[in-house]
């Protein structure tokens, strides 16, 4: 079995950050990887443990991405590809996937996984659309994975309930975080992850038209706080009689 | 004159309110610019549906009826969303955004060439394109985005329009559409856990949401009695969804769903961004934790510091009082 | 992969990361570990690195944007009381000039900046693929054999080298571990830091607080800053947020039951603060215990064979009221750590013999003669006297001299007297006088 892992580094949101004239401003460097992505490459680890099989991680990104393939690779993924990027060019969900998929063209493989979102932008969307591209059977949203003969049974968190769906080799599916726990690499995995080969393909290597980049981002603008309300401290049974008054009285919404 | 094409999402025969609250949006600005307003309904029970829909003021109503649409499968229903675009040539094509409107919107766009902006909060008609806007980081903050072709797909998040009603004389035309099983790329086996005619969270005027201090079955029967009193939908953050306390699909949050409830009463949760993203635009927000540090509170409207235990029982009783004055 | 290393680092704090910069240059294969998700990421201080070691380590460090915050040229003494400031000030652009003599630095991004000049070092060394910045990693025991450290334990795997360095920070598990700290060290030898980070757009805040380019300034506060209990307060301008924090002493908070953070938020009320706060944003709550800087606390051996403690982990700190000074001890003593183990090196002779040369060096630094010569100076700074009387007389005699009335002024010599009088006696004043004359 051969896995791709499509992997990407993210701003940490739970770093502060600001806007300043409409750019986004992160006050420290904190760069991560994609939560998601984290579980996709557990889930491929586990099948391997399992089955058998390689893991290697593709990411896009400039060079300060390149510690979220070490990560990924002292996860435990055999190797990683770096397709290296221009500080300056603004990619979209669309570009990724295009690059991804001239990347892909001649790869053989089993499964593609992806994450289900990006933390930062949660598009959604990158998966889907490298799926369509590359005119291959998908998944999205998957919480759950078991591999028999060559398919892979998929759990899906849909809106009437959990799907189970068979998707046949070479497919493709997006990974929930709710799979699993993804491990922290031991120190043992560190150590080995610099060994482990990494490839760089320049991103102009993999020749993309330049219609590719559907979406512009205009600015940014802070989100209107919600203003922290009345806090209620003291007898339980006293306060907890008030605020149910007072979301009848005041509020009309009980 | 061209047109902008909304899906109706369709759950269990009954139409999805955050799709009338996308559809009234496109209606908006057919009128704006001068343009056509449709809406399009893919589902075994199409037609019965279109009926119903009238109410709601598209220009025109197509429909693709298939007993493959009993459940959700991508590969027909992106064929069967290729074949309307192809024939309709719509400007935007509007969904709710749901997790099946989720699951095609990439791929349909990278089908059909065409620029795609997911779970905006609100969008409008550029010269162009589309312009619209969408919360990122957590929806700690909003980006404004642009997308100029076209065709532009769009999914909405739910609770960013109001729905109006608005009786039109609707043309209902129906695509014609085959699908054979072996088109099927996908196999559905089977669906494991319907949460079938429970409150649909994310359409509840009130959601009751449990966290990892609700810790035992004492806990959740308070819960259930209070959503039962407030007639509420019931969801869970991520703590209680992952230690399976809770059915997955009740997740609030980045990862799960995005709920805008009139009231909005979160017990025994710390308010992590991830979660307080699904739920931060609700009109009135109540917590309940013990912790007066909770990140919670500051967003709460009303907080209520102290064990859910105590206060739980004395509030549940004081609403019941409340219901029965009315 | 599985051979020794020439030496495992314990923490990437400032004293860890210095330590491996070094290492690094002279070509050793080690290991720095750290526990946190990144090396800064459990940090706190409030933010002034002095002195220039970090010309020595990352020379021309202020041809970049990165990593540092302002370099101080402006500083400011404040004493308190419930109303009333009476400050000490000083600037000078005489401080403008590199290498600085004190930059403000936010400890996550500092500390990952330099962590990534560390991985250049690396990456430029003979040892490019065999040394490691291995963080989210948790050292739970030193490993000794004959007492000499061999090597570290983490869960269930063991990693061997000559030498072990210390580099744990204050909470210094490992350094009790290895029987070199007292296993309990009183409560008040301790103090808590707690800190806020402020945002300001960056124009506001360099004109509340005449900021020039990457100049800063930083302001201590002593008296009604702490609402009577021990310690003192500071306030350090960053690129666009100021860290406005207290430092408190552990035993006088629980002994006054006061929360630290219900006096920071006094202390915010204050209205001299509150101007200088006004419009900010509060984006970062951190609170951390500190060394007091009481040299009774500091072990009296750093080392053993093949083992190393440096920067706060052996409670190298110094808190004179002018200054706190944890973060360039910390440095310097990393350094010295490390020059000691690339001797140790070169004779393969990692023995305590060997090891102790980092012991002497230390004692030959400024850190131990300015801990050995100020160590009054940190115990006034404990003084009640100088807590709360100096400040409440100093501010009273403010605004009486400052106060123009329309009746005859008296001399400032006769209200200097009459504040004396109402908060001390000059008995009590010279004694304390004597005392900082001799300290400072
Ligand atoms: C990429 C990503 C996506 C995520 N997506 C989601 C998501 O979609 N939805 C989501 O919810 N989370 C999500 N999370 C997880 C999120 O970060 C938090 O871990 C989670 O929301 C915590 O759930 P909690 O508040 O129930 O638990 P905790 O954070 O453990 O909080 C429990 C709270 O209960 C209080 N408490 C305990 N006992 C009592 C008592 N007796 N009475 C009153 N109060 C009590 C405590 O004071 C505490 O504040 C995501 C995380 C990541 C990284
Ligand atoms: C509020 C406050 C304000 C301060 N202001 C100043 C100031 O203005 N100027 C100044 O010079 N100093 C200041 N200090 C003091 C200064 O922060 C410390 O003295 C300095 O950080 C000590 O550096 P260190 O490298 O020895 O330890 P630390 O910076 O504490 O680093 C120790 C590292 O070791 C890691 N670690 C610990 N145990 C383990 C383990 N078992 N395994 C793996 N990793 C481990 C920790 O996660 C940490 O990253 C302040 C402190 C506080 C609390
Ligand atoms: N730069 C990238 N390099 C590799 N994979 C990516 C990249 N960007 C997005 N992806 C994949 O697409 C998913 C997110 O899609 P989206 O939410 O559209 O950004 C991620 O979880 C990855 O699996």
């Amino acid at each position: 079995m051969k896995f791709y892992v499509c992997i990407k580094q993210v701003p940490d949101v739970n770093a502060p950050l600001h806007i300043k004239d409409g750019e986004l401003i992160q006050d420290a460097d904190r760069n991560i990887l994609n939560a998601y992505d984290a579980s996709a490459i557990e889930a491929a680890l586990v099948l391997r443990e399992k089955h058998g099989g390689e893991i290697e991680v593709v990411l896009i990104g400039t060079d300060k991405a390149k510690e979220t393939i070490r990560k990924a690779l002292a996860m435990g993924a055999d190797s990683g590809i770096f397709i290296q990027a221009d500080t300056d060019v603004q990619f979209d969900s669309f570009s990724y996937a295009k690059i991804l998929s001239t990347f892909f063209a001649d790869k053989e493989y089993n499964f593609i996984l992806c994450g289900k979102q990006s933390q930062d932008t949660d598009a959604g969307l990158t998966g889907s659309m490298l799926a369509g591209l590359l005119d291959l059977p998908y998944v999205t949203n998957a919480v759950g994975l078991e591999m028999t003969g060559n398919s892979l049974i998929v759990k899906r968190q849909g809106d009437a309930g959990q799907e189970l769906i068979e998707l046949p080799s070479p497919g493709l599916v997006t990974c929930s975080n709710d799979m699993n726990d993804p491990r922290i690499p031991n120190l043992k995995g560190i150590m080995q992850s610099k060994r482990k080969p990494v490839e760089t393909i320049p991103v102009n290597d993999l020749p993309t038209d330049s219609t590719a980049i559907k979406t512009k981002i205009l600015g940014y603008e802070v989100k209107p706080a919600r203003e922290a309300g009345k806090k209620f401290d003291g007898e339980p049974d006293e306060i907890a009689r008030q605020v149910a008054r007072l979301l009848d009285e005041a509020e009309n919404v009980v | 004159m061209s047109t902008l094409l909304t899906y109706i999402s369709v759950n269990n025969g009954k139409i999805k309110r955050s799709s009338l609250e996308v559809l009234s949006r496109c209606n908006e600005l057919a009128q704006q610019h001068n343009l056509i307003s449709a809406a399009i309904i893919i589902d075994k029970n199409a037609s019965e549906i279109a009926e119903k829909l009238k109410a709601y003021g598209p220009s025109v109503i197509y429909i693709i009826e298939n007993p493959v649409f009993n459940n959700h499968l991508n590969t027909p229903l992106l064929k069967a969303l290729s074949l309307a675009i192809e024939k309709i040539k719509p400007k935007i094509v509007a969904f709710a955004s749901t997790e099946s409107t989720k699951d095609i919107l990439g791929a349909l766009a990278a089908n059909r060439g065409a620029a795609s902006l997911a779970d905006v909060s609100e969008f409008e008609l550029s010269g162009t394109g589309v312009k619209a806007k969408r919360p990122v980081m957590a929806s700690k903050i909003i980006s404004s985005v642009e997308a100029n072709d076209s065709l532009v797909l769009l999914t909405v998040r739910s609770g960013s329009y109001d729905v109006s009603t608005q009786q039109a004389d609707s043309n209902i035309e129906e695509i014609p559409f085959s699908f054979n099983d072996d088109e099927l790329k996908i196999t559905l086996k089977e669906i494991i856990s319907a949460s079938g005619d429970k409150i649909d969270l994310s359409e509840a005027e009130t959601v009751i949401a449990a966290g990892r201090g609700v810790k035992d079955e004492e806990g959740r029967k308070l819960v259930e009695e209070l959503a039962s009193v407030l007639k509420a939908g019931i969801g869970a953050s991520r703590a209680l969804t992952e230690a399976g306390v809770y059915d997955p699909s009740l997740q609030i949050g980045q990862t799960g769903k995005v709920v805008s409830p009139q009231l909005y009463i979160g017990i025994g949760i710390s308010g992590a961004i991830q979660h307080v993203s699904g739920m931060a635009n609700s009109k009135v927000i109540v917590a309940i934790n013990k912790d007066p540090d909770a990140p919670i509170f500051d967003i709460a409207d009303y907080g209520i510091v102290g064990d859910l235990y105590k206060v739980l029982p004395p509030f549940i009783e004081e609403l019941k009082k409340v219901k029965s004055e009315k | 992969m599985d051979e020794k290393f020439d030496c495992i680092i314990v923490g990437a704090g400032v004293a860890g990361l210095a330590a491996a910069m070094i290492l690094a240059r002279n070509n050793l294969k080690f290991l720095l570990i750290e526990k946190g998700d990144f090396p800064g990421s459990k940090n706190v201080s409030g933010g002034v690195l002095w002195g220039s070691d970090l010309a020595k380590l990352v020379p021309n460090y202020w041809d970049e944007d990165a990593g540092w915050d302002r370099f101080i040229n402006h500083r400011r003494l404040t004493f308190m009381d419930n109303q009333s400031a009476f400050s000490v000030d000083f600037k000078s652009s005489h401080f403008n000039e590199t290498p600085y003599t004190g930059v403000v630095v936010l400890r996550s991004k500092f500390d990952r900046w330099l962590a990534g000049k560390v991985q250049e070092a690396i990456d430029a060394s003979e040892y490019a693929m065999d040394s490691f910045i291995a963080p989210n990693i948790l050292v739970e025991e030193i490993l000794m054999e004959n007492g000499n450290a061999v090597g570290i334990r983490t869960g269930e795997d063991r990693f061997y080298s000559d030498s072990v360095i210390i580099a744990e920070g204050v909470n210094n598990l490992l350094t009790r571990q290895v029987g070199l700290q007292d296993t309990y060290v009183p409560a008040d030898h301790i103090l808590t830091g707690i800190k806020e980070i402020i945002r300001f757009d960056e124009r506001v805040l360099e004109d509340r607080f005449q900021l020039n380019g990457r100049s800063g300034m930083s302001n201590e506060f002593v008296g009604f800053s702490t609402d009577g209990v021990e310690g003192g307060g500071f306030l350090y301008t960053n690129k666009n947020t100021i860290s406005l924090g207290l430092v408190l002493g552990l035993k006088d908070l629980r002994e006054k039951e006061k929360a630290p953070y219900d006096i920071l938020n006094t202390f915010k009320q204050h209205p001299v603060i509150s101007d200088m706060i006004r419009g900010g944003e509060v984006v970062e709550y951190s609170a951390h215990v500190v060394s007091s800087g009481d040299k009774r606390i500091i072990p009296k051996r750093l080392c053993k064979g093949g083992l190393l403690v440096c920067g706060e982990a052996a409670n190298l700190l110094m808190n004179s009221g002018k200054a706190i000074q944890g973060m360039d001890y910390a440095m310097r003593s990393g350094i010295l750590a490390a020059e000691a183990i690339v001797n140790a090196k070169k004779t393969s002779d990692f023995g305590e013999a060997s090891m102790q040369r980092y012991q002497a060096a230390l004692e030959d630094s400024y850190i131990m003669k300015d801990i050995n010569n100020f160590q009054d100076a940190v115990h006034l700074l404990h003084d009640p006297v100088m807590t709360q009387k100096v400040p409440n007389l100093l501010c009273d005699f403010g605004r009486n001299f400052f106060s123009i009335k329309n009746e005859p002024t008296r001399k400032a010599r006769q209200m200097l007297g009459e504040s004396v009088k109402k908060y001390s006696s000059y008995w009590e004043l010279m004694k304390v006088g004597v005392k900082g004359a001799k300290a400072l």
